[in-house]
């Protein structure tokens, strides 16, 4: 019984990290993605083959490999040391987690963003056009509300994912949950530890879930 | 017909167009009068879209010049700046084959969000144009209804309405029938010609042959790039000189 409270302990305290990088990664990597399907779209050959690029390497290759290059890359290639590095309450590795996460999940939004913005009839670009509507209007009165209806069932496979990605920083060693548990696991020589941190995981995306669906429905007043 | 320069809306000078190695546009001539109903019609693949398309800013002209309500939109191939190119858009409407709504809006607010936003009137100011030219089209009950739950019928007219409402000089329909049943295409021909009644300055791209008779003033009838013949409306459907467009008629 005690050991089970220490371990919820634990967890709970793991949890915080868990929930900061799966907020920050959504925060940052969406507005990247976008970026980076504008990029990929770019009528300039050079731009477009860039992104191309980088979004076949960030999906092409481990997340948990992406960890370690952007964690210990600056000091094994460029010789320059970031460990001391703190932005207020996060220290590098912290940091370093949030970059990494970001940049891969941006490689995905950008494709899931880049099919739902090219599926946009031409119609709805002529009609704003000849309406008057300027470029930004455009895109962010016609295109973009639209487009983020088209995405979300495809986005939202990714924020789930998120969720459970997150127990990739353990490389890292960041106490996030799944480091937590794997401690508590080891020290307590039980598997008890894993199926408390499951149902924690499952739980948080019961509730992405549940958010999601409602978002889902908000827009189901037209198709 | 107009004879001062003044009361010509749309004035089109040797307009040339190619897509790649195809001319589309072979050297087109037009001018269309305020409050004159000019319908354009021939086989498809004839130009008649692009045309309308190049009048409509949607597509660039290689060379030549259109001058849309005193406006000079391209002389000679090169277009004015964009700032008139915005002012020029204000002053037609255009009506879409396939309605081209935006459907994340309801039927008010298709019509009233370039009037708030791109014409800066106040919303208060926006709604009144909305109701009136909802009333006009018999869509009162349907201010906010969203496209989807609307037939293509009344679809079509709450996009003549979005056309309107920013009260432009002249409209431009791009077969505003051709993706209708034919049941459907009754109210929208009847929302037209009560337009032509007020004199509003159209022109209709349409394979309606009878409606283009009985609406427009005159028929433009393109095939190969050019315009073959044209002429009054009822003369040259019943009595066609050239025989390519009596060719063309003789299938309706």
């Amino acid at each position: 019984m005690q050991a089970l409270q220490s371990t919820l302990i634990q967890l709970v305290q793991g949890l915080k990290f868990t929930i900061g990088i799966f907020f920050f990664t959504l925060i940052f990597s969406i507005p990247l993605g976008l970026l980076v399907s504008k990029g990929r779209m770019s009528k300039i050959r050079i731009v477009s083959v860039i992104f191309q690029l980088y979004i076949s390497i960030l999906r092409g290759t481990p997340l948990m490999l992406q960890l370690l290059l952007v964690y210990f890359g600056p000091y094994y290639i460029f010789g320059v040391n970031l460990g001391s590095i703190q932005i207020g309450p996060f220290n590098y590795r912290f940091i370093a987690t949030i970059i990494a996460f970001t940049l891969n999940y941006a490689a995905y939004f950008a494709e899931i963003f880049r099919g739902g913005i090219q599926s946009m009839s031409k119609g709805q670009y002529e009609a704003a056009t000849v309406l008057g509507f300027s470029r930004m209007q455009t895109y962010f009165k016609i295109i973009l509300p639209q487009v983020v209806k088209r995405v979300l069932p495809s986005v939202s496979n990714e924020i789930i994912t998120l969720v459970k990605d997150t127990s990739l920083a353990q490389v890292l060693s960041v106490t996030e949950m799944f480091t937590k548990a794997s401690a508590a696991a080891s020290a307590q020589v039980s598997v008890i530890p894993f199926i408390v941190a499951g149902a924690f995981y499952y739980a948080m995306n019961l509730i992405v879930e549940t958010i999601l669906n409602r978002v889902e429905k908000s827009m189901s007043y037209y198709s | 017909m107009p004879d001062t320069e003044k009361d010509i809306v749309l004035e089109i000078t040797d307009v040339h167009k190619s897509f790649g190695d195809l001319e589309v546009l072979k050297g087109i001539s037009a001018k269309v009068g305020r409050g004159e109903v000019v319908a354009v019609i021939g086989p498809s693949g004839g130009g008649k879209s692009t045309l309308l398309r190049c009048a409509t800013t949607l597509e660039r002209v290689d060379s030549g010049r259109i001058v849309i309500g005193g406006d000079v939109l391209c002389e000679n191939g090169s277009y004015c700046d964009k700032k008139l190119e915005k002012e020029i858009r204000s002053k037609f409407g255009l009506v879409f084959q396939n309605f081209n709504l935006f459907p994340h809006f309801s039927v008010k607010r298709n019509i009233t969000e370039a009037l708030i936003h791109v014409h800066k009137k106040s919303r208060e100011e926006a709604d009144d144009i909305c109701k009136h030219l909802l009333e006009k089209m018999d869509l009162v009950e349907k201010a906010d209804a969203y496209p989807c739950n609307l037939s293509g019928g009344q679809q079509q007219r709450v996009s003549i309405a979005r056309a309107l409402a920013t009260n432009p000089e002249i409209i431009f329909f791009d077969e505003p029938t051709s993706a209708l049943d034919p049941e459907l295409t009754k109210g929208v021909l009847t929302v037209i010609k009560e337009l032509a009644k007020e004199k509003m300055t159209m022109v209709i791209v349409t394979h309606e042959m009878s409606f283009a008779r009985d609406v427009a003033d005159r028929i433009v009838f393109m095939d190969g790039g050019v315009i073959v013949e044209e002429g009054s409306a009822y003369d040259l459907v019943t009595n066609p000189r050239q025989e390519r467009t009596k060719a063309f008629l003789a299938g309706y």
